[in-house]
């Protein structure tokens, strides 16, 4: 079950009286030298209303589940950490409390953004705020070569478009005499620029692949049967598909009921992002499906994953998408940077420390190992696979998983996403 | 074929709107928020129906069952909010309306979460048929016969019962029906209940063959309004021909081209606010 306001408020002021009464008393205890022993303070923005909202409460939840684990070992440097949660809703109004948590709050960093609209706005204020701020989501690539050339204190989540290009590197190794391709995607960035870099991406490895049709129905559409009757009557090989909320649950079932992938292949880059609504009943075997950047079940996860999937189900009944790593790594390479900046300087790093500490800073992860490039990029894997219905849940899972990196997937610092994908060997 | 479905559901929440509005004047905007209860109680009933060892086939009982009974929610907001403004600015009635939009999507987060939730594969139990060369849900055709069945219902209701000629009445001169004995406070209770039934049981419809998520009760309130525009406001046969119109038209766009899909709707609401202000069947009144 998700979060409801009121436990929402529970939780952050919960969280809040913690950080107040209960954990200063451990930290005068272990506070090392040189560091404050009041708690550091941690602004965070999640989503609460919308599209987004179980994106932004799957952040929200990783970041809690960190907070408990590091405050229950004596926090950083043992300075007990204290989560202060604000909501991000529109650009104006995310900007103005963003500066709350900076100036009123006085918070050391500040984590979360999911859209992209509000991650653009959010760019400039970082810079002139002078606080770090690390980004779960939100950042194509077009809009932040715009607006962030530089930073200095903004750290931007990967590319929106790695997943296009994960699956359209797929796409040939899986399916097989693939000539004719249609897409469907929201009618927002997003969508467009994924059908955009996937079309680019198939066309290096299928020259003469036709792209037969492109459907952008605006977001928040839940009638897609008309949109189905025009793929079946375009008759490509292949759907590619970039919905990654209820919407992908929907066209699923939709095109379930008119039996769409029993005469073509499909692909849906992100629809892992709702994986436990795509359930056998209406998900068929052998779909290309893309987990993002965290993938609950994989065989060769870590014992953290796995410790991180079994509690995150037995307390919300659910099984945790990408979005937590997301969450989870932001706040782990910042504390993994405090303390890399403390062991030079023996005392608490500045903020400006903690910036060139996390510059190239690599840590443990969920789902691994994951960086920060040194122009301020998250990277790490992707997880693609097919679908199967071999497995314990009453939904689909991939098998086999494939793991791609952002070192090979992402474009490299500076190149421009369209001439870095043409300049590919294959 | 998917535009008659859809138009089907849009016709449910376009006659809750009509009828509001013909008898009590008042333009409902939360009949998008009541849609998107009937939707989460739907899902609720059946989650509670087949979790008890109800027979899956059978889920479309529970499903309108709750549908309806959540459209009882209609005597609290009628009695509670909207008899207090009858005589104010329809500013006022549209502001009240629109806050019980923002409450309802609110409550509907806190009860239900903010995840999409849907009734799993049920929407498969009915089969397929073949129809004029195209693969439809039998569950389709379903809903399909019930939003005609509601439309017959109330066409016959209007027409040809004692009730029907008192709404009739209150809608063309309230202040007469009062004058003959009408007691009005209890039509209006009964009327804006049955609007908000129409609401949530096209809620609870549409959802097996779709997830809910809290936004999309105000999806639907603008493709209604087209409806009610083009139909004329207060008309039922309007809100039929509209919503075939809309459902319809924007199935063909997709068809023929994708681009033009919301386009073509607005297009049409424009020529007609242009050419017949009134709609097409604006004159008559419910």
């Amino acid at each position: 079950m998700a979060t409801t306001r009121r436990e929402f408020i529970k939780v952050a002021g919960g969280a809040a009286a913690a950080g107040a009464v209960g954990f200063p008393a451990v930290a005068r205890a272990q506070a090392k030298s040189g560091v404050p022993s009041d708690p550091v303070k941690i602004g965070v923005l999640a989503i609460r209303a919308g599209i987004a909202a179980p994106v932004g409460a799957a952040g929200l939840r990783g970041t809690e589940w960190w907070a408990e684990r590091v405050n229950k070992s004596g926090g950083i440097l043992g300075r007990p950490v204290q989560l202060v949660v604000e909501e991000e809703s529109n650009p104006k109004d995310t900007v103005e409390r963003y500066r709350k948590l900076i100036l009123q709050d006085k918070v050391e960093v500040v984590i979360g953004g999911i859209s992209t609209g509000v991650t653009l706005a959010l760019g400039p204020v970082a810079e002139e705020m002078e606080t770090p701020w690390l980004s779960w989501d939100g950042t194509t690539q077009k809009g932040v070569e715009e607006t962030m050339p530089n930073p200095k204190w903004a750290f931007r989540s990967v590319d929106n478009e790695v997943e296009a290009i994960v699956a359209g590197r797929l796409t040939p190794k899986y399916f097989k005499g693939i000539k004719t391709v249609a897409g469907i995607g929201n009618d927002y960035s997003y969508g467009h620029d994924c059908w955009e870099t996937y079309q680019a991406v198939l066309k290096r490895y299928i020259p003469d692949v036709k792209f037969v049709l492109e459907l952008f129905p605006k977001l928040g559409v839940t009638d897609f049967t008309s949109h189905i009757a025009a793929i079946q009557q375009a008759k490509p090989d292949l759907l590619m598909c970039s919905f990654w909320s209820g919407d992908a649950t929907i066209i699923m079932k939709q095109a379930a009921a008119v039996g769409l992938f029993k005469s073509m292949k499909g692909v849906f880059t992100t629809a892992g992002g709702v994986h436990d609504s795509l359930k056998k009943e209406f998900t068929p075997e052998g779909l290309l499906l893309g987990y993002n950047t965290m993938y609950f079940d994989d065989p060769k996860g870590s014992p953290l994953l796995k410790q991180f999937v079994r509690e995150y189900k037995a307390k919300y009944n659910e099984y945790p998408a990408y979005e937590c790593d997301h969450a989870y790594f932001n706040i782990e390479s910042y504390k993994a940077a405090v303390e890399k900046a403390y062991a030079a300087s023996k005392k608490w790093p500045s903020k400006v420390e903690v910036v060139k500490a996390l510059e190239g800073i690599e840590v443990d992860s969920l789902s691994g190992r994951r960086s920060w490039r040194p122009d301020h990029v998250q990277m790490c894997n992707f997880y693609q696979g097919l679908t199967t219905h071999k497995n314990s849940y009453d939904f689909a899972t991939i098998n086999p998983v494939e793991v791609v990196s952002t070192t090979v997937a992402m474009k490299p610092a500076g190149a421009k996403l369209i001439e870095w994908i043409n300049s590919w060997k294959i | 074929m998917g535009g008659v479905f859809h138009a089907a559901i849009l016709f449910l929440v376009a006659a809750g709107l009509q009828l509001v509005f013909g008898v009590q004047k008042i333009f409902n905007l939360a009949c998008g928020s009541f849609y998107a209860l009937g939707a989460y109680t739907g899902i609720s009933a059946v989650g509670y129906f087949v979790g008890h060892g109800g027979p899956p086939i059978l889920f479309i009982v529970p499903l309108v069952a709750g549908g309806l009974a959540v459209g009882l929610v209609g005597v609290v907001v009628e009695r509670g909010l909207l008899r207090f403004v009858y005589d104010r600015d329809e500013t006022f009635q549209l502001l009240l309306t629109f806050a019980l939009v923002l409450m309802l999507e609110d409550l509907i987060r806190m009860t239900w979460g903010a995840a999409p939730a849907s009734t799993g594969g049920l929407y498969l139990a009915y089969g397929q048929a073949r129809l004029l060369g195209a693969t439809v849900p039998v569950y389709n055709l379903i809903v399909i016969a019930a939003s005609l069945a509601v439309a017959l219902g109330m066409g016959f209701m209007l027409t040809r019962t004692a009730f029907g000629r008192i709404i009739r009445a209150a809608a063309d001169n309230r202040e007469m029906a009062e004058a003959l004995g009408v007691d009005m406070r209890g039509v209006y209770a009964r009327v804006f209940t049955l609007g908000t039934m129409l609401g949530t049981l096209g809620g609870a419809l549409v959802i097996p063959a779709t997830a809910a998520m809290s936004e999309m009760g105000i999806e639907l309130i603008v493709e209604a309004f087209a409806v009610v525009v083009i139909g004329g406001l207060g008309s039922m046969r309007g809100a039929f021909l509209g919503a075939l119109v809309v459902g319809v038209l924007r199935s063909v766009a997709i068809w023929v081209y994708p681009e033009l899909e919301m386009l073509l709707i607005y297009l049409i609401v424009i020529a007609v606010l242009l050419w017949r202000p009134r709609g097409l069947f604006g004159t008559a009144a419910a």
